[in-house]
Protein backbone atom coordinates (compact mmCIF):
# COMPACT_ATOMS: atom_id res chain seq x y z
CA UNK A 1 0.00 0.00 0.00
CA UNK A 2 1.61 3.71 -0.90
CA UNK A 3 1.85 6.46 1.30
CA UNK A 4 -1.04 7.76 0.05
CA UNK A 5 -3.42 5.25 0.18
CA UNK A 6 -2.39 4.18 3.77
CA UNK A 7 -3.15 7.96 5.06
CA UNK A 8 -6.35 7.96 3.08
CA UNK A 9 -7.27 4.36 4.36
CA UNK A 10 -6.70 6.03 7.89
CA UNK A 11 -8.28 8.99 7.79
CA UNK A 12 -11.45 7.31 6.12
CA UNK A 13 -11.22 4.23 9.63
CA UNK A 14 -10.69 7.67 11.70
CA UNK A 15 -13.98 9.40 10.28
CA UNK A 16 -15.70 5.81 11.86
CA UNK A 17 -14.13 6.96 15.23
CA UNK A 18 -11.35 4.21 15.16
CA UNK A 19 -8.80 5.20 17.93
CA UNK A 20 -6.70 2.25 16.41
CA UNK A 21 -6.71 4.04 12.67
CA UNK A 22 -5.98 7.32 14.76
CA UNK A 23 -2.98 5.98 16.60
CA UNK A 24 -1.28 4.36 13.35
CA UNK A 25 -1.76 7.45 11.84
CA UNK A 26 0.14 8.97 14.03
CA UNK A 27 2.54 6.76 14.26
CA UNK A 28 3.43 6.98 10.66
CA UNK A 29 3.06 10.77 10.25
CA UNK A 30 4.09 13.00 13.38
CA UNK A 31 7.63 12.44 12.92
CA UNK A 32 7.66 14.33 9.58
CA UNK A 33 4.46 16.40 10.76
CA UNK A 34 6.51 17.29 13.62
CA UNK A 35 9.91 18.39 11.26
CA UNK A 36 7.49 20.92 9.15
CA UNK A 37 6.14 22.61 12.11
CA UNK A 38 9.68 22.96 13.67
CA UNK A 39 11.24 23.97 10.45
CA UNK A 40 9.26 27.01 10.52
CA UNK A 41 8.78 27.92 14.18
CA UNK A 42 12.42 26.72 15.25
CA UNK A 43 11.19 25.36 18.45
CA UNK A 44 9.96 22.56 19.78
CA UNK A 45 7.50 23.04 22.76
CA UNK A 46 5.78 25.43 19.95
CA UNK A 47 5.74 23.05 17.23
CA UNK A 48 4.38 20.08 19.06
CA UNK A 49 1.52 21.88 20.16
CA UNK A 50 0.89 22.71 16.48
CA UNK A 51 1.30 18.76 15.70
CA UNK A 52 -1.18 18.19 18.89
CA UNK A 53 -3.75 20.69 17.27
CA UNK A 54 -3.82 19.31 13.98
CA UNK A 55 -4.41 15.99 15.08
CA UNK A 56 -7.19 17.07 17.34
CA UNK A 57 -8.63 18.40 14.25
CA UNK A 58 -8.29 15.32 12.64
CA UNK A 59 -10.12 13.30 15.38
CA UNK A 60 -13.17 15.75 14.80
CA UNK A 61 -13.09 16.09 11.14
CA UNK A 62 -12.39 19.48 11.20
CA UNK A 63 -8.84 19.24 8.93
CA UNK A 64 -11.04 19.39 5.58
CA UNK A 65 -9.90 18.89 1.83
CA UNK A 66 -11.53 20.04 -1.10
CA UNK A 67 -13.74 17.34 -3.15
CA UNK A 68 -12.07 15.34 -4.76
CA UNK A 69 -8.66 16.25 -3.26
CA UNK A 70 -6.01 13.50 -2.54
CA UNK A 71 -5.75 13.39 1.22
CA UNK A 72 -1.54 12.24 1.37
CA UNK A 73 1.50 12.77 3.76
CA UNK A 74 2.16 15.58 1.78
CA UNK A 75 -1.26 17.15 2.24
CA UNK A 76 -0.98 16.81 6.03
CA UNK A 77 2.29 18.46 5.83
CA UNK A 78 1.00 21.14 3.61
CA UNK A 79 -2.17 21.64 6.64
CA UNK A 80 0.57 21.43 9.56
CA UNK A 81 2.87 24.21 8.03
CA UNK A 82 -0.27 26.60 6.81
CA UNK A 83 -1.02 26.57 10.87
CA UNK A 84 2.33 26.77 11.95
CA UNK A 85 2.67 29.64 9.48
CA UNK A 86 -1.00 31.14 11.50
CA UNK A 87 0.60 30.85 14.33
CA UNK A 88 3.80 32.42 13.80
CA UNK A 89 1.97 35.31 12.06
CA UNK A 90 0.35 36.20 15.58
CA UNK A 91 3.32 35.72 17.28
CA UNK A 92 6.29 36.60 15.13
CA UNK A 93 8.47 39.91 16.28
CA UNK A 94 10.07 40.99 13.30
CA UNK A 95 13.98 40.01 12.62
CA UNK A 96 15.53 41.47 9.41
CA UNK A 97 17.50 39.48 7.32
CA UNK A 98 20.20 41.71 7.60
CA UNK A 99 21.11 44.21 10.55
CA UNK A 100 24.02 46.12 12.17
CA UNK A 101 25.32 44.75 15.55
CA UNK A 102 26.18 47.44 18.62
CA UNK A 103 29.36 47.70 17.19
CA UNK A 104 28.48 48.66 13.31
CA UNK A 105 28.72 45.36 12.27
CA UNK A 106 26.45 43.81 9.05
CA UNK A 107 24.93 40.57 10.46
CA UNK A 108 23.25 38.11 8.42
CA UNK A 109 20.43 35.86 9.73
CA UNK A 110 20.78 32.38 8.58
CA UNK A 111 18.06 30.92 6.91
CA UNK A 112 19.47 27.33 6.41
CA UNK A 113 18.58 24.84 9.15
CA UNK A 114 20.91 22.08 10.87
CA UNK A 115 20.63 19.74 8.15
CA UNK A 116 22.03 21.93 5.47
CA UNK A 117 20.91 23.83 2.98
CA UNK A 118 16.98 23.23 1.52
CA UNK A 119 18.97 22.21 -2.16
CA UNK A 120 20.81 19.43 0.14
CA UNK A 121 18.20 18.16 1.33
CA UNK A 122 16.09 17.60 -1.36
CA UNK A 123 19.11 16.27 -3.14
CA UNK A 124 19.61 13.43 -0.67
CA UNK A 125 15.93 11.92 -1.21
CA UNK A 126 15.89 10.47 -4.58
CA UNK A 127 11.89 11.01 -5.14
CA UNK A 128 12.79 15.02 -4.82
CA UNK A 129 15.81 14.90 -6.94
CA UNK A 130 13.90 16.70 -9.56
CA UNK A 131 12.52 19.44 -7.00
CA UNK A 132 15.55 19.97 -5.88
CA UNK A 133 17.72 20.12 -9.35
CA UNK A 134 14.72 22.83 -10.17
CA UNK A 135 15.41 24.38 -6.96
CA UNK A 136 19.22 25.00 -7.58
CA UNK A 137 18.72 26.55 -10.92
CA UNK A 138 17.30 29.72 -9.48
CA UNK A 139 18.94 32.40 -8.75
CA UNK A 140 20.27 32.81 -5.24
CA UNK A 141 18.29 36.32 -3.86
CA UNK A 142 15.20 34.72 -5.80
CA UNK A 143 15.23 31.20 -4.09
CA UNK A 144 15.91 32.63 -0.44
CA UNK A 145 12.78 34.70 -1.07
CA UNK A 146 10.72 31.55 -2.24
CA UNK A 147 12.28 29.84 0.63
CA UNK A 148 11.16 32.60 3.22
CA UNK A 149 7.65 33.14 1.87
CA UNK A 150 7.56 28.41 2.07
CA UNK A 151 9.38 27.92 5.08
CA UNK A 152 9.01 31.03 7.34
CA UNK A 153 5.63 31.90 6.01
CA UNK A 154 6.68 35.60 5.33
CA UNK A 155 4.50 37.73 3.37
CA UNK A 156 6.19 39.96 0.28
CA UNK A 157 6.06 42.89 2.58
CA UNK A 158 7.68 40.97 5.11
CA UNK A 159 10.46 39.66 2.35
CA UNK A 160 10.73 42.88 1.21
CA UNK A 161 12.01 44.04 4.45
CA UNK A 162 13.65 41.18 5.86
CA UNK A 163 15.90 41.05 2.41
CA UNK A 164 15.98 45.08 2.03
CA UNK A 165 14.46 44.73 -1.52
CA UNK A 166 11.52 46.52 -3.05
CA UNK A 167 7.88 45.09 -2.30
CA UNK A 168 7.75 44.93 -6.68
CA UNK A 169 11.33 43.22 -6.78
CA UNK A 170 10.29 40.70 -4.23
CA UNK A 171 6.58 40.22 -6.33
CA UNK A 172 8.12 39.70 -9.55
CA UNK A 173 10.69 37.33 -7.90
CA UNK A 174 8.76 35.00 -6.36
CA UNK A 175 6.24 34.32 -9.22
CA UNK A 176 9.26 34.05 -12.03
CA UNK A 177 10.96 31.63 -9.80
CA UNK A 178 7.19 29.72 -8.96
CA UNK A 179 6.86 29.87 -12.40
CA UNK A 180 10.49 28.57 -13.25
CA UNK A 181 9.90 25.48 -11.10
CA UNK A 182 6.59 24.74 -12.77
CA UNK A 183 8.25 24.79 -16.45
CA UNK A 184 11.62 22.94 -14.74
CA UNK A 185 9.47 20.17 -13.15
CA UNK A 186 7.18 20.10 -16.17
CA UNK A 187 10.32 19.62 -18.81
CA UNK A 188 11.67 17.20 -16.23
CA UNK A 189 8.63 15.03 -16.17
CA UNK B 1 -15.77 39.01 -15.40
CA UNK B 2 -14.92 35.83 -13.40
CA UNK B 3 -11.40 35.53 -12.98
CA UNK B 4 -11.39 31.80 -12.31
CA UNK B 5 -12.27 31.41 -16.07
CA UNK B 6 -8.71 32.47 -16.50
CA UNK B 7 -6.42 29.78 -16.67
CA UNK B 8 -2.68 32.43 -16.03
CA UNK B 9 -4.66 34.26 -13.12
CA UNK B 10 -6.09 31.11 -11.32
CA UNK B 11 -1.92 29.06 -11.88
CA UNK B 12 -1.00 32.37 -10.62
CA UNK B 13 -3.41 33.01 -7.51
CA UNK B 14 -3.17 29.13 -6.69
CA UNK B 15 0.97 28.93 -6.71
CA UNK B 16 0.28 32.11 -4.23
CA UNK B 17 -2.03 30.26 -1.85
CA UNK B 18 0.32 27.58 -1.81
CA UNK B 19 2.97 29.35 -1.46
CA UNK B 20 1.36 31.80 1.24
CA UNK B 21 2.25 34.85 -0.08
CA UNK B 22 -1.68 35.34 -0.94
CA UNK B 23 -3.10 36.76 2.72
CA UNK B 24 -6.03 38.43 4.14
CA UNK B 25 -9.25 38.82 2.68
CA UNK B 26 -7.18 38.16 -1.14
CA UNK B 27 -7.01 34.73 0.62
CA UNK B 28 -10.52 34.35 2.28
CA UNK B 29 -11.82 35.19 -0.73
CA UNK B 30 -9.54 32.38 -2.86
CA UNK B 31 -10.30 30.12 -0.11
CA UNK B 32 -14.58 30.76 -0.79
CA UNK B 33 -14.51 30.32 -4.65
CA UNK B 34 -12.49 27.18 -4.26
CA UNK B 35 -15.34 25.34 -2.40
CA UNK B 36 -17.31 25.68 -5.54
CA UNK B 37 -14.78 26.17 -8.46
CA UNK B 38 -12.85 22.60 -9.58
CA UNK B 39 -10.26 24.34 -11.66
CA UNK B 40 -9.06 26.11 -8.43
CA UNK B 41 -9.02 23.27 -6.71
CA UNK B 42 -6.88 21.04 -9.23
CA UNK B 43 -4.71 24.52 -9.74
CA UNK B 44 -4.05 24.37 -5.82
CA UNK B 45 -3.28 20.16 -5.93
CA UNK B 46 -0.83 21.02 -8.76
CA UNK B 47 0.82 23.40 -6.77
CA UNK B 48 0.78 21.61 -3.69
CA UNK B 49 2.31 18.18 -5.51
CA UNK B 50 4.92 20.50 -6.38
CA UNK B 51 6.05 22.29 -3.44
CA UNK B 52 5.15 19.63 -1.10
CA UNK B 53 8.84 18.00 -1.58
CA UNK B 54 10.02 21.14 0.30
CA UNK B 55 8.15 19.59 3.38
CA UNK B 56 8.70 16.04 3.03
CA UNK B 57 12.52 16.33 2.35
CA UNK B 58 12.95 17.53 5.58
CA UNK B 59 14.86 14.86 8.01
CA UNK B 60 11.97 13.51 10.87
CA UNK B 61 11.93 14.49 14.09
CA UNK B 62 10.65 12.17 16.73
CA UNK B 63 7.85 13.69 18.71
CA UNK B 64 8.72 14.00 22.73
CA UNK B 65 7.27 11.22 24.84
CA UNK B 66 4.31 13.18 26.33
CA UNK B 67 3.17 14.60 22.68
CA UNK B 68 1.02 11.08 21.96
CA UNK B 69 -0.61 11.16 25.65
CA UNK B 70 -1.17 14.49 25.31
CA UNK B 71 -3.27 14.01 22.19
CA UNK B 72 -5.04 11.20 23.23
CA UNK B 73 -5.97 13.17 26.37
CA UNK B 74 -8.01 15.20 24.67
CA UNK B 75 -9.30 13.24 21.51
CA UNK B 76 -9.42 9.39 23.06
CA UNK B 77 -9.61 9.85 27.27
CA UNK B 78 -12.40 7.82 28.79
CA UNK B 79 -12.59 10.58 31.18
CA UNK B 80 -13.52 13.02 28.27
CA UNK B 81 -16.70 13.38 28.76
CA UNK B 82 -18.52 11.89 26.08
CA UNK B 83 -20.66 15.05 23.91
CA UNK B 84 -24.31 14.21 23.23
CA UNK B 85 -25.15 13.61 19.75
CA UNK B 86 -26.78 16.84 19.28
CA UNK B 87 -23.57 18.61 20.74
CA UNK B 88 -21.60 16.81 18.33
CA UNK B 89 -23.79 18.04 15.35
CA UNK B 90 -23.63 21.72 16.49
CA UNK B 91 -19.93 21.49 17.32
CA UNK B 92 -18.08 21.90 13.92
CA UNK B 93 -21.14 24.38 12.62
CA UNK B 94 -21.72 26.84 15.45
CA UNK B 95 -21.69 29.52 12.04
CA UNK B 96 -24.33 28.31 10.23
CA UNK B 97 -26.83 27.29 12.95
CA UNK B 98 -29.12 30.46 12.90
CA UNK B 99 -29.13 29.96 8.69
CA UNK B 100 -29.70 26.58 9.18
CA UNK B 101 -32.61 26.93 11.85
CA UNK B 102 -33.67 29.49 9.39
CA UNK B 103 -34.35 27.32 6.68
CA UNK B 104 -35.72 24.46 8.55
CA UNK B 105 -38.38 27.40 9.70
CA UNK B 106 -39.33 28.19 5.93
CA UNK B 107 -38.51 24.79 4.69
CA UNK B 108 -41.37 23.11 7.12
CA UNK B 109 -44.58 25.48 5.91
CA UNK B 110 -43.37 24.93 2.77
CA UNK B 111 -43.68 21.33 2.81
CA UNK B 112 -47.40 21.62 4.94
CA UNK B 113 -47.95 23.48 1.32
CA UNK B 114 -46.62 21.07 -1.15
CA UNK B 115 -47.46 18.29 0.65
CA UNK B 116 -51.19 18.87 1.83
CA UNK B 117 -52.16 21.26 -0.36
CA UNK B 118 -56.39 21.26 0.13
CA UNK B 119 -59.35 22.48 -1.95
CA UNK B 120 -60.51 26.18 -1.26
CA UNK B 121 -63.03 26.22 1.64
CA UNK B 122 -62.25 22.64 3.04
CA UNK B 123 -60.94 22.22 6.65
CA UNK B 124 -57.37 22.77 7.31
CA UNK B 125 -55.49 19.70 8.48
CA UNK B 126 -54.45 20.34 11.74
CA UNK B 127 -50.72 18.59 11.58
CA UNK B 128 -47.96 18.10 9.11
CA UNK B 129 -47.70 14.98 7.53
CA UNK B 130 -45.20 12.06 8.93
CA UNK B 131 -42.29 12.89 7.15
CA UNK B 132 -38.36 12.92 7.41
CA UNK B 133 -36.49 15.70 6.86
CA UNK B 134 -32.89 16.38 7.13
CA UNK B 135 -31.39 20.03 6.76
CA UNK B 136 -27.21 19.57 5.89
CA UNK B 137 -25.21 21.85 6.50
CA UNK B 138 -21.84 22.63 3.99
CA UNK B 139 -18.47 22.44 5.43
CA UNK B 140 -18.53 25.78 5.74
CA UNK B 141 -21.27 25.65 7.77
CA UNK B 142 -23.66 27.16 5.11
CA UNK B 143 -27.10 26.00 4.36
CA UNK B 144 -26.38 23.33 1.95
CA UNK B 145 -28.83 20.39 1.32
CA UNK B 146 -32.51 19.62 2.60
CA UNK B 147 -33.74 15.90 2.01
CA UNK B 148 -37.11 15.11 2.89
CA UNK B 149 -39.60 12.13 2.46
CA UNK B 150 -43.04 11.23 3.59
CA UNK B 151 -42.51 8.48 6.28
CA UNK B 152 -44.00 5.42 4.21
CA UNK B 153 -43.03 6.46 0.55
CA UNK B 154 -39.94 5.16 -1.20
CA UNK B 155 -39.37 8.63 -2.43
CA UNK B 156 -36.73 11.29 -1.44
CA UNK B 157 -36.84 14.99 -2.52
CA UNK B 158 -33.77 16.51 -2.51
CA UNK B 159 -32.87 19.37 -2.72
CA UNK B 160 -29.41 21.49 -3.28
CA UNK B 161 -29.83 25.03 -1.18
CA UNK B 162 -25.82 25.27 -2.20
CA UNK B 163 -23.98 23.41 -5.33
CA UNK B 164 -21.50 21.34 -4.72
CA UNK B 165 -19.16 21.07 -7.80
CA UNK B 166 -17.65 17.76 -8.21
CA UNK B 167 -14.59 16.67 -10.43
CA UNK B 168 -15.48 14.45 -13.78
CA UNK B 169 -15.81 11.00 -12.86
CA UNK B 170 -17.31 11.39 -9.20
CA UNK B 171 -20.81 11.91 -7.83
CA UNK B 172 -22.28 12.90 -4.52
CA UNK B 173 -23.16 9.76 -2.05
CA UNK B 174 -25.58 10.25 1.17
CA UNK B 175 -24.76 8.18 4.80
CA UNK B 176 -26.80 7.59 7.16
CA UNK B 177 -25.10 8.36 10.77
CA UNK B 178 -27.17 6.47 13.80
CA UNK B 179 -26.49 7.22 17.70
CA UNK B 180 -23.96 5.40 17.73
CA UNK B 181 -21.85 7.41 15.26
CA UNK B 182 -22.04 4.70 12.96
CA UNK B 183 -21.92 5.49 9.49
CA UNK B 184 -24.17 3.34 6.79
CA UNK B 185 -24.64 4.13 3.16
CA UNK B 186 -27.71 5.18 1.73
CA UNK B 187 -27.06 5.35 -1.71
CA UNK B 188 -26.32 8.24 -4.82
CA UNK B 189 -27.45 11.30 -5.41
CA UNK B 190 -27.85 12.88 -8.78
CA UNK B 191 -26.47 16.49 -8.99
CA UNK B 192 -29.26 19.03 -9.76
CA UNK B 193 -31.09 21.80 -7.79
CA UNK B 194 -34.32 19.71 -7.18
CA UNK B 195 -33.61 15.82 -7.88
CA UNK B 196 -36.00 12.62 -6.54
CA UNK B 197 -34.09 9.40 -5.62
CA UNK B 198 -35.95 5.93 -5.32
CA UNK B 199 -35.41 4.04 -2.01
CA UNK B 200 -35.76 0.16 -2.27
CA UNK B 201 -36.91 0.15 1.26
CA UNK B 202 -39.49 2.56 2.74
CA UNK B 203 -38.84 6.15 4.43
CA UNK B 204 -39.03 4.63 7.65
CA UNK B 205 -36.82 1.57 7.07
CA UNK B 206 -33.92 3.79 5.84
CA UNK B 207 -33.97 6.89 8.32
CA UNK B 208 -35.64 5.23 11.38
CA UNK B 209 -31.88 5.11 13.30
CA UNK B 210 -30.80 8.30 11.46
CA UNK B 211 -29.56 10.78 13.97
CA UNK B 212 -28.28 12.25 11.12
CA UNK B 213 -27.49 12.74 7.43
CA UNK B 214 -24.39 13.29 5.34
CA UNK B 215 -23.06 13.42 1.66
CA UNK B 216 -19.66 13.20 0.65
CA UNK B 217 -18.22 12.80 -2.93
CA UNK B 218 -17.05 9.12 -4.29
CA UNK B 219 -15.83 7.91 -7.75
CA UNK B 220 -19.29 7.76 -9.97
CA UNK B 221 -20.66 4.46 -10.48
CA UNK B 222 -19.24 2.93 -6.73
CA UNK B 223 -21.32 1.36 -3.57
CA UNK B 224 -18.91 2.45 -0.46
CA UNK B 225 -19.10 0.67 2.37
CA UNK B 226 -17.43 3.34 4.37
CA UNK B 227 -17.10 7.02 3.09
CA UNK B 228 -13.20 7.70 1.53
CA UNK B 229 -13.21 11.71 2.28
CA UNK B 230 -14.29 14.54 4.34
CA UNK B 231 -18.62 15.04 4.02
CA UNK B 232 -19.43 17.87 2.11
CA UNK B 233 -22.43 18.32 3.37
CA UNK B 234 -23.72 16.96 7.16
CA UNK B 235 -26.78 17.70 9.62
CA UNK B 236 -29.75 16.64 11.36
CA UNK B 237 -32.26 13.98 10.18
CA UNK B 238 -35.85 14.34 11.79
CA UNK B 239 -38.80 12.74 12.59
CA UNK B 240 -41.58 15.51 11.87
CA UNK B 241 -44.69 13.90 13.67
CA UNK B 242 -45.49 13.38 17.59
Amino acid sequence: MSDTQEVESLLARIALRDATAFKALYDVTARQLLAVAMRVLQNRAVAEEVVQEVFVKIWNQSVHGAPGQTRSLAWLCVITRNRAVDFLRQQRPETPLVWQDAEGQEQHHDVSSEEGSVEDQLLAHEQDLRLGGCMGGLATEPRLALILAFYEGLTHPQIAERMRRPLGTIKAWTRRSLLRLKGCLEAAA
Amino acid sequence: MNWYRHEDTVDRLASAYVLGTLTGRARQRFETAMGSQPGLQRAVAAWTRRLAPLLLALAPVQPSPQLWPAIARVTLSPSAPALPWWQRWLAPLPAGMLAMGLVLGTLVPWLWQAQHAVPEGSQLMAQLPASYVGVLATQAGKPGLIVSSLRHSRAVDIKQVTPMVVSAGAGLYLWRIDKAGGISPIGPLPQGPWVQVNLDQTAEQVFAQAQELAVSVEPLGSRPTVPSQDFVYRGLCAKLWK
